[in-house]
């Protein structure tokens, strides 16, 4: 399965889940997530996040 | 085929570094209504943590002007703006001596650079695959101990020892070694308090982590010093000196927290047994039972960061050359935040991430092998000591320590 992950700390983004706390709604696509977005575990940015194999 | 080096043993053989141990983490048995207190009186509270709780002076940091920061907002406002908030200033004069140039003491934008090489090595696919192979065995062997007695101290017997046996394991130390391995790692504490074993420790572990690191560059396998050795972003290696600073935290970072983690964890579990039996029953509750007991007992109740400009923290000053006693744990009970935040619950709203690995840049790297870790120990544990329970006849199982929790002893009974 292939998932987008922080590649800083390893956090996976789960589009049924999104990230609510950051304003991103469940059921967001990755492209819909804005660039200024962050990961909510370390604060890195969006561009820092690639596809990998789960 | 690799050749290991050796580890040499301190000059003074007699010396026991252990008491140390016992000194930083002190018998306090409940910091929390302490911290509930400090947290009601505002998000920054003159003083130190430490001094809450213990008059033993603290020869590395008590002279200096610090602040607790308290609450989860609060918290997070340090732990996220590492621009104001920094790490160097406030380890390197203590994790810096005994370590070296960890990337601990180092900010953006080195950090950056070196963190993200480091956590490829760490990343959730790499750990998975040390699970089976590292993880397993060395869980099974301390479990064959005991396994056939009907009865265990899971702290003594077990907690206590696995998280440093998968780091023996990583590194492919000789058996035999295991024990001046574990004494040289809890010496080089004693670098920051200016006892002269703390850098002849350092020094000792750097002359056999830079050995393995030329005997794992020639022949690299699949484990974690091999990824290290070899690992590369945008064509970029570690420097030895961050490498071998790295490896000497390890087993303080790595193996001290998941040892205190898991004995949480099992003790939560234990002193709730209908959370445990609904965990024995669905094995998809394991993950959320160990976030729940990471936020309920954080292994590290409190860290430091150093504020480089005059600052604020929800409208009360900071001055600049503070050191913030970040208190992670008032964060993870901020009734705010959570619910009954002193009750242990597996089945509590997880909308609030708990921040028992921290949070922003500095963010716990191993979290991903702890929770590898955390999650084999359960398992075996459920799936092999039927109809698991508190030893009656024993003392209840008491989570003690101001900084660094865990309860000494786990009696339990089960059925062979």
């Amino acid at each position: 399965m292939k998932k987008w992950m922080c590649m800083n700390c390893g956090w996976i983004y789960e589009q049924e889940v999104g990230d609510p706390e950051g304003g991103i709604a469940p059921g967001t696509a990755w492209e819909d997530i804005p660039d200024d977005w962050k990961c909510p575990d370390c604060g890195s940015l969006k561009s820092e996040f690639d596809m990998v194999e789960i | 085929m690799t050749v290991m080096p050796r580890l040499e043993d301190l000059e003074d053989k007699s010396f026991d570094p252990f008491l140390v141990e016992k000194l930083s983490t002190g018998d306090c048995p409940d910091p929390y209504p302490r911290i509930h207190e400090l947290r009601a009186q505002g998000p920054v509270v003159d003083g130190s943590y430490r001094k809450q709780f213990t008059d033993v002076p603290d020869v590395q940091m008590g002279h200096l002007p610090q602040v607790m920061v308290l609450g989860y907002d609060a918290v997070m406002k340090v732990l996220t703006q590492p621009d104001i908030f920094r790490n160097k200033e406030a380890f390197e004069n203590n994790l810096g001596r005994s370590f070296g140039n960890t990337i601990t003491v180092m900010d953006a934008p080195i950090h950056t650079r070196f963190r993200k090489i480091f956590q490829k090595a760490f990343l959730p696919q790499v750990v998975a695959q040390w699970g089976e192979s590292v993880v397993d065995p060395v869980v099974n062997r301390l479990m064959s101990t005991f396994i056939d007695r009907g009865e265990a101290d899971l702290i003594e017997e077990f907690t206590h020892h696995y998280p440093f046996q998968v780091i023996y394991a990583q590194v492919e130390l000789e058996p035999s070694q295991a024990p001046i391995f574990h004494k040289l790692a809890i010496a080089q504490i004693l670098s920051s308090i200016g006892a002269p074993q703390g850098p002849e420790a350092s020094a000792k572990l750097g002359t056999f982590f830079g050995g393995l690191l030329v005997e794992k560059r020639q022949n690299p396998g699949t484990d974690l010093i091999s990824h290290l050795a070899t690992v590369e972003v945008d064509g970029e290696r570690l420097p030895d000196d961050v490498l071998i600073s790295f490896l000497r935290q390890l087993m303080n970072a790595g193996g001290d927290t998941t040892y205190r983690g898991t004995s949480v964890l099992l003790t939560g579990l234990l002193t709730h047994p209908e959370q445990l039996a609904a965990v024995a029953a669905d094995r998809n509750l394991i993950p959320q039972a160990i976030d729940e007991a990471l936020r309920w007992e954080g292994p590290v109740t409190s860290t430091f960061r150093y504020a480089a400009q005059d600052t604020e923290i929800e409208g009360m000053p900071i001055r600049k050359g503070t050191y913030i006693n970040t208190v992670l744990a008032s964060a993870n009970r901020d009734p705010r935040k959570f619910e009954n935040p002193d009750e242990f619950d597996i089945f509590r709203s997880r909308s609030t991430r708990h921040i028992a690995f921290a949070s922003g840049p500095h963010l716990c790297i191993g979290q991903h092998l702890a929770r590898v870790e955390m999650t084999r120990a359960l398992n075996a544990i459920l799936d092999r000591l039927p109809n698991l329970r508190l030893d009656p006849d024993k003392p209840a199982p008491a989570i003690k320590g101001h900084l660094l929790r865990v309860p000494e002893h786990l009696w339990v009974k089960f059925d062979r």
